[in-house]
């Protein structure tokens, strides 16, 4: 009894935990928009070797991003990570008109897993500063967005390298997130 | 001896941008043009930065998957088990934290290891897979970053059916998540730039029980090394860089009574409440001052803690610098006080 309210009293607006993936192809700008938003808290960690894991804190919320993907072989492992998560952000090079089919064909393999069912869909069309990008609502065409049924999602233009775009797109997060 | 100089120069331009000094080395013939030779190059490694290696091996080009290829083959993995084959292949080079790099790296380590120890595995693909999985588990067990921690039950679930559809001996993943667990993978230090030298030959080294600092004392092993006149201690022997270091400068040495066995402490003497000047990692990475105001250490045996604490009283030295600092603080703050 008496550590229970210990508990409750030493914690007394418990953040929010919030787990995010991020997947998208390579090169698409992932690393730049993890570290991108960690910027601002300067703490040096024990680096791990592994993967790109970063957790972020803005608007009472904790999110916890992983860098995750990889061939299909791999894709039943990550399963184990898929549970639980409440948020997909698929970061797509705006200007690799080359890929962009690639880039849609792993979004929607991705969101097919059943694991990602409740799972909401932050888009960043990052690289929009280049000159052959694709705004946004050619994008949301090409990814094939408007036939997605019973899930909610967002496309937010980013330029990472300058960090526009990003909290814009944190914030349909936190928003859609905090009134579950 | 111009050339000399010229593939200096190379190793810096190849750390600040991996592409521009191979393109240099090449261009001013240093080094062929050849998968073979650059793998050779980043293999030797020689003067080179071991996160520059690996951003260069991630590379997606055709050249540099040829040179991953290559760079791998240069391994010799035979009769190594798994994760000791993996710790010995990342400790080339700074593996990369994005997954598509990662994926590339686990799948051409596999094909070398599968080829170095044919019948251990019943397909490449198993390897792989089983690598990879490694490579998450350790993150997930040492990347401060992830709070949930996954159970040794979690990971043999996570590995069901890799093994060409059917599943690996559950003995076999156990000591796997066991020996992640116990040690992760080491953070490769760059040529030339580790602290290996400074304790080669240590005065003495091993396994005491610390007092913990906070406010809720714990005891924990640590792995003592005293040379140059310092004490450091580490988590793991094989641990690169000291969890602490404490400076013997000024301090005193003496026998304690405590429901441990054979213990000593460190102190300032003549003054109690004075932290000793000392530093410390924290879990999270921070470098910190010590908050101790004395050390207790606890030994395993009469010998050892007599042995150490002889070894401790020849490597305390005086500078008589201190004690007048000290002395002169002492006075400013009892002169503030009247």
């Amino acid at each position: 009894m008496g550590n229970y309210f210990t508990m409750i009293f030493s914690r007394p607006f418990p953040k929010k935990q919030i787990k995010l993936l991020m997947v998208g192809l390579d090169a698409a700008g992932k690393t730049t928009v993890l570290f991108k938003l960690k910027l601002g808290e300067v703490v040096t960690t024990i680096p791990t070797i592994g993967f790109n894991v970063e957790t972020v804190e803005y608007k009472n919320i904790s999110f916890a991003v992983w860098d995750v993907g990889g061939q299909s072989k791999i894709r039943g492992l990550w399963k184990y990570y898929y549970q639980y998560t409440e948020g997909l952000i698929f970061v797509v090079d705006s200007s690799d008109h080359d890929r962009i089919e690639t880039a849609a064909e792993e979004l929607n393999a991705m969101l097919a897993e059943d694991e990602m069912r409740d799972a909401v869909l932050l888009v960043l069309a990052n690289k929009q500063d280049l000159p052959k990008a694709m705004p946004v609502h050619e994008l949301t065409d090409r990814l094939g967005l408007h036939a997605l049924r019973g899930r909610q999602w967002f496309v937010q233009a980013t330029c990472a390298v300058q960090g526009s775009g990003l909290y814009e797109g944190l914030d349909w997060l936190s928003d859609q997130l905090s009134r579950r | 001896m111009q050339r000399n100089k010229q593939v200096a120069m190379g190793r810096k331009k190849f750390n600040m941008d991996p592409k521009k000094g191979i393109q240099f080395l090449i261009e001013n013939d240093l080094l062929k043009n050849t998968s073979e030779d650059i793998a050779r190059f980043l293999y030797k490694g020689e003067g080179l930065n071991k996160t520059a290696i690996g951003d260069y091996l991630g590379e997606r080009d055709d050249l540099n998957l040829q040179v991953l290829h290559a760079f791998v083959e240069l391994h010799e993995f035979t009769d190594l088990n798994l994760v000791q084959a993996l710790r010995q292949f990342l400790w080339s080079f700074r593996l990369p934290g994005e997954a598509q790099k990662i994926d590339r790296m686990m799948e051409a380590f596999a094909s070398r290891y599968c080829q170095c120890n044919p019948g251990v595995f019943q397909s490449t693909d198993t390897c792989y897979i089983l690598s990879f999985a490694i490579i998450m588990l350790n993150t997930s067990l040492h990347n401060p970053n992830v709070k949930d921690k996954p159970s040794v039950e979690r990971f043999i679930s996570m590995n069901r059916g890799i093994n060409d559809g059917g599943d690996l001996p559950e003995d076999l993943l156990r000591n796997l998540y066991d020996s992640i667990k116990n040690e992760p993978f080491k953070i490769p230090e760059d040529d030339g730039n580790d602290l290996t030298h400074t304790f080669f030959n240590p005065d003495r080294e091993g396994w005491l029980l610390k007092l913990g600092g906070g406010r809720v004392k714990t005891w924990k092993r640590r792995w003592f090394i005293l040379t140059d006149n310092c004490l450091y201690y580490f988590e793991y022997t094989t641990d690169k860089e000291p969890r602490g270091i404490i400076p013997l400068e000024n301090l005193s040495i003496r026998e304690v009574e405590d429901k441990k066995p054979n213990c000593f402490e460190l102190f300032i003497p003549d003054n109690k409440d004075q932290v000793i000047k000392a530093c410390k990692t924290e879990a999270d990475g921070r470098v910190v001052e010590g908050n101790h105001t004395f050390y207790r250490i606890s030994a395993p045996t009469i010998e050892e803690k007599d042995e150490w604490m002889n070894s401790i009283k020849a490597a305390i030295s005086r500078d008589p610098f201190y004690e007048m600092l000290a002395a002169r603080k002492k006075k400013v703050s009892s002169m503030k006080r009247h």
